[in-house]
Order: C-alpha cells, then structure tokens, then sequence
C-alpha cells in the first residue's frame, strides 16, 4: 500500500467536500479554456476572412475612391469611377514586389514569385440592367481567388467568353451559352460560379483584353491585386516601395488591416484571459478554504498519522495528493466544460466562427488545475504540519 | 530501557502557568509493565506524551535505551515515533475510509516501505481478528477496534507501547479481553506504560505509578504491596 492509495480511499470518503473544491478549479479551468477556445475561433475566422480576400496588397489608381473589402471588414472607400493607370505599370510593380519578396526570403532565383491580378471595372447594361463587368487576366485572378468553384460550365479559356457570378446569372438571368453584348462585341456565358458571399456573385467576368477592346480602354486597369507568396512576406515594404516609386498609383497592405484586426482579437482575448484569471483566483481561494476546512476537520487524523509516524514531509505529501486528485478532476472537468462552454458562446461572439475543440488545451487544462490546486494546498498542508500532536490528542 | 530523571512540564506564563508535572523521575526495564494512575489532571497523559516525544518537557531528561530524547529535533522524533515507541489510545483512532488491514499497514507505509500485508495479517491473527482484516472501523465493534488499534502499535515492533486509557471506552467483557491481550504483550517481553484509572488493569502490571499534581506519590507493586518512592 503507498500514500497516494491512503489519499485516495480518504479522498472517496469525503466526496463532498472534494467536490466542492473542485468545483472552484473547474470554473477556473472551463473560463480559461472556453476563452481560449472561442479566441482561437475568432482569429481563425479572421484568417479565414483574409484567405478569402485573397491578396496582400491592393494597388489602385491614387486619385480613386473604391470600396475595398476584407470580407465584411472594410479597407476604406476606393470606388473606382473612371479612373485607371497604365497597364504597363505592372512590370514595374511585379519587380518590386518579385525582388522584396526574394530579398526577404533571401531567394537568388529568377522567376515570378508574387501574383498579380489586374482588373479593368466596367458599369454596363446587361439585358437592360446595370451590371458591373471585370476585366480579368484568368490565370492570374484564379492565383488569387483560390476559392472560386464554377458550378456551371467552364472556367474562361478564350477571349470570347464570360464568366458570371452566381446572383447574377439568377438576377440577368443568364445560362450557359447565352450571349451577352459588351458594348456591341458578344461573349458567351462559358461558366456560373458558385455563390461566394462577396460582390463577385453580381459581377461578370471577361478577359482582360477583350474589356480593354470593347470599351476602348486598352492598356488601362482599374485596380491590381497582388497576392505575395507567404503570410510573413513583407506587404508592407512592397507597399511602401510601390507608393515611393511608381507615381500615380496607390498600394495599400492587407496585412495592416489583417494586424490590426488580430490586434483586436487579441486585446480582446487578453481582457477575457484577464477575467478568467481573476475566476481562476476564486477557485484557488476555494480551494483553499477548502483545505483549511479540511486541515481542520482532520486535525485529530493528522495528529494521530503523526504519533504512529508520519513525517512533515510525508503531511505535506498527503495534501499535495489530495491537491493533485482535485487538479486532475477539474482540469479533465473544466476542459469540456469551457469546451462546450466555447461551442455554445463562440458564434455567438464572433458571427459565423467555426468553433473546434483544441485537443492541445487539455494538458493545457490539467497543468493549470493541477498548479492551481497545489498552489492552493501549499498554505494549508503548512498549517497542517503545525500542528501538535499531544494538542491534536487533547482535542479529542 | 526508559529513564526520566527530573521531567518537568510547565504549561502557560505568568498568572496562567500550570505545573503539569516537577520533578518526575523514573526507571523502566525492558520488559516491564507500568500503569500510571492518578486523580484526572494530575498529568498521567501529560507524562505519557512526554515518554512518547509528543509533547517537550520544559526541564529535565527523558533517555530512551541510553539516548537522550528530549532534544531531539522533529525529524529524530519522527524517526523514534517510527523504529521505538507505539501508541494505543483510548478511542482506537483508526483511519474511517481504510480496512483494518490497511489501518495496520499505515506505520509501515510512513516507514517507507510498500506496506508488508502479510506481517499486518499475522498481527491481526495474533489479536484475534484473522476474519476482520478487509473490514472497516465502522464495521467493527469497540473491542475489535481497540484490537485493531493495538494490531497498528505492534505491525513496527517497538521497544515500548505506551497505551493512554486502552480500555476506557469498553464495557467490562471487552476490557477484560484487551487487557488479555496486554498480559500476552507483556509476557512475550513487550514494555508497556499505560494510563489508566481501572484497577484492574492496574493489578496486571509489574508496577503502578501514582501521580497527583504532576509529582509522583506512590510507586506500587501489585503483587509484593505498597512502597513509598
């Protein structure tokens, strides 16, 4: 027989007052995970709104005012209107971009890294309804708009065709071999694409070139795109280097809005972290009191294991196990509470957040329940070993 | 065995200080039975808690098979409680959530050791609670408990059993079977001192100590008559 065993036998004994107890580190626990947990939903829904979004950067003629989005973040008011820069700006732009990225990454290699997707806005009619047409380069547009899936046909591979978005195939509506005419030059309807939730569902879709001819705007984009290779690759520099060094145009980083809406999150999730700290604390104090019930109640068990033997050392142990025994139960108990604690509460917080148990905060729960729990018993399990044994046989 | 030479105990300061005990010496041989009686008050627990290292004497020795154990520090206490000295307490004292095996493994399990059952079931045989082990103290009767408590003292063979009242919870039948068991101790060459107010047990030992206001006054042998100490 060890001690843990004589721990555990007396830890059954007295279910209540063990329960008790744990119950204060299972609400410490269950708020610090549930936070965790829904802070992490929040961020991953922040990625998920950024990866939608597609590019890093966002490179617009400087005197535009086009509404740029991040999902249903908003970047600022950049509407397009009829304002343009030359299309040939972009070798210039790929070779900033292309040579920050190499330069940071430290890549000797030749060859195009980033993506850039050029786009001419066109406000047309359709069958007699307004529509905006976008003039894209496919390949390009498909590097960063990795989400789009046609539901209909075909992606665009030839300069007569058009690809309509989901709301407005409905809306014109259009099908699968229609023609539609841009300003007298006709395209075919190749592909529908799937509902993506942003604008692109009320947009057509033709080729670059094909735009620029039948509205007599060649060599003319309305907005760039660019997509850099990585999440650390260094948007800002770019940006920067383009606003510096290519006139008439205006870069804006994505990632300073993607940071500053992480900083949110994590201010956010700081403040939370902060309170669950503060829950954390009361059921420590819980605990606690709890012990020092305990130590109290057991005062005469205390002084009779120390006359047939018991060591300071081996008070301490006992308490320290029975801190354990309540660390592990509510670290095991706050973790699945806090969890479903997150499920329920995290759409709520962050609309549309995809809630996942993180199966990395149960160690995670067990260690601070356990630390608390022992932290806890540290100051009783002292008041323990104080205790005299001739005082504790009076006593009885 | 045992000497206390000039143990003196005074609790409280001041208006509120208490001479437990003044003065008390004493000599135990290996193998004796002393019973300490006295008027409640007179410092019979006070003098066994001093024996057994519980309590600290304010002057005085207490020397336990030549070794001066009155300054000892905790550690050596504990080391004493563990290898030499026993205890047996009026209300049995057993652990409630463990059986009466396990409750006579505990000072093994405090030596360090895995718990050695089967010497704690040939204990238990001994005092006559072969068919009680997986029982718990709820389970059992005053006596038995009582039993058991005494199974707990012997598991770690100690020089000396000190027992305070082992049979003052009792009713006569039960008593007259623990002090049974206490003549077999003390005839297998067992040192027994034991608080009590039962003549009875009294006229079982080797010798009775009597105290009254922490001195002692009598030093009595049952069966050779009365001596002044």
């Amino acid at each position: 027989m060890k001690l843990y065993q004589i721990v555990a036998k007396d830890v059954m004994r007295r279910k209540k007052r063990m329960l008790y107890a744990t119950l204060g580190i299972v609400i410490g626990t269950m708020t610090v995970v549930g936070i965790l947990t829904i802070a992490r939903a929040g961020e991953a829904r922040v990625y998920d709104q950024l990866e939608k979004y597609g590019p890093n950067l966002t490179v617009v003629p400087a005197i535009s005012s086009l509404d740029v989005k991040i999902g249903d973040l908003s970047l600022g008011r950049l509407a397009v209107g009829e304002n343009y820069f030359p299309e040939e700006r972009l070798t210039e732009i790929r070779q900033i971009a292309d040579g920050k990225i190499k330069e940071s990454l430290n890549i000797t290699s030749e060859g195009n890294i980033a993506t850039l997707a050029p786009k001419l806005f066109v406000n047309t009619n359709v069958k007699k309804t307004p529509v905006i047409v976008v003039g894209i380069d496919p390949e390009e547009e498909r590097g960063i708009k990795t989400w789009w899936q046609v539901q209909d046909g075909g992606y665009l591979n030839d300069t007569n065709q058009a690809l309509v978005g989901a709301l407005a195939s409905e809306l014109l509506p259009l099908n699968i071999g229609d023609q539609v005419s841009l300003n007298g030059n006709e395209v075919i309807v190749s592909g529908i694409l799937e509902e993506t939730g942003s604008d692109d569902d009320y947009q057509i879709f033709v080729p670059l070139k094909a735009l620029q001819q039948a509205f007599n705007k060649e060599g003319q984009i309305s907005s760039l795109d660019i997509r850099a290779l990585c999440n650390a690759c260094p948007v800002e520099f770019i940006a920067d280097a383009i606003n510096q060094n290519i006139p008439g145009v205006r870069a804006v980083a994505v990632k300073q809005v993607a940071e500053s809406e992480m900083g949110m999150v994590a201010k956010m999730k700081n403040f939370m972290l902060a309170l669950a700290g503060i829950t954390l604390l009361v059921g420590l104090f819980a605990v606690v009191n709890t012990m020092l019930t305990s130590v109290h109640e057991r005062i005469k068990d205390i002084g009779i294991m120390k006359a047939i033997g018991a060591s300071r050392n081996q008070i301490i142990q006992i308490f320290i196990y029975e801190a354990i025994i309540i660390g592990i139960a509510g670290g095991v108990f706050g973790y699945l509470v806090g969890t479903a604690l997150a499920y329920g509460a995290g759409p709520l917080l962050f609309g549309g957040a995809t809630t996942t148990y993180v199966p990395l905060y149960f160690p995670l729960s067990l260690f601070l329940a356990t630390l608390t729990a022992v932290t806890a018993t540290i100051y009783p399990a002292l008041r323990a070993t104080q205790i005299k044994v001739a005082d504790s046989l009076r006593s009885i | 065995m045992l000497q206390l030479r000039k143990v003196t105990k005074i609790y409280g300061e001041g208006d509120t200080k208490v001479t437990a005990l003044k003065d008390v010496s004493l000599q135990v041989s290996p193998g004796d039975f002393i019973a300490i009686m006295g008027p409640s008050g007179s410092g019979k627990s006070t003098l066994l808690n001093i024996i057994g290292g519980l309590e600290r004497l304010s002057s005085g020795e207490v020397i336990l098979e030549g070794n001066r154990i009155d300054n000892l520090d905790e550690n050596a206490l504990v080391n004493i409680r563990r290898e030499k000295i026993a205890y047996v307490f009026q209300q049995y004292h057993l652990i409630p959530s463990l059986t009466a095996l396990e409750n006579v493994l505990l000072p093994l399990v405090f030596r360090g050791g895995n718990g050695e059952r089967e010497k704690a079931r040939d204990i238990l045989r001994k005092v006559g609670l072969a068919n009680r082990t997986e029982h718990k103290p709820s389970q059992l009767s005053g006596g038995e408990q009582q039993r058991v408590a005494i199974a707990r003292a012997l598991v770690g063979n100690p020089a000396l059993v000190l027992a305070d009242e082992p049979t003052g919870n009792m009713d006569r039948k039960t008593g007259e079977e623990v002090l049974g068991l206490f003549d077999q101790l003390h005839k297998e060459g067992h040192t027994i001192i034991t608080v009590t107010h039962n003549p009875e047990i009294a006229e079982h030992a080797d010798a009775i100590i009597v105290l009254r206001d922490g001195q002692i006054v009598d030093r009595l042998n049952p069966r050779e008559g009365r001596r002044d100490v």
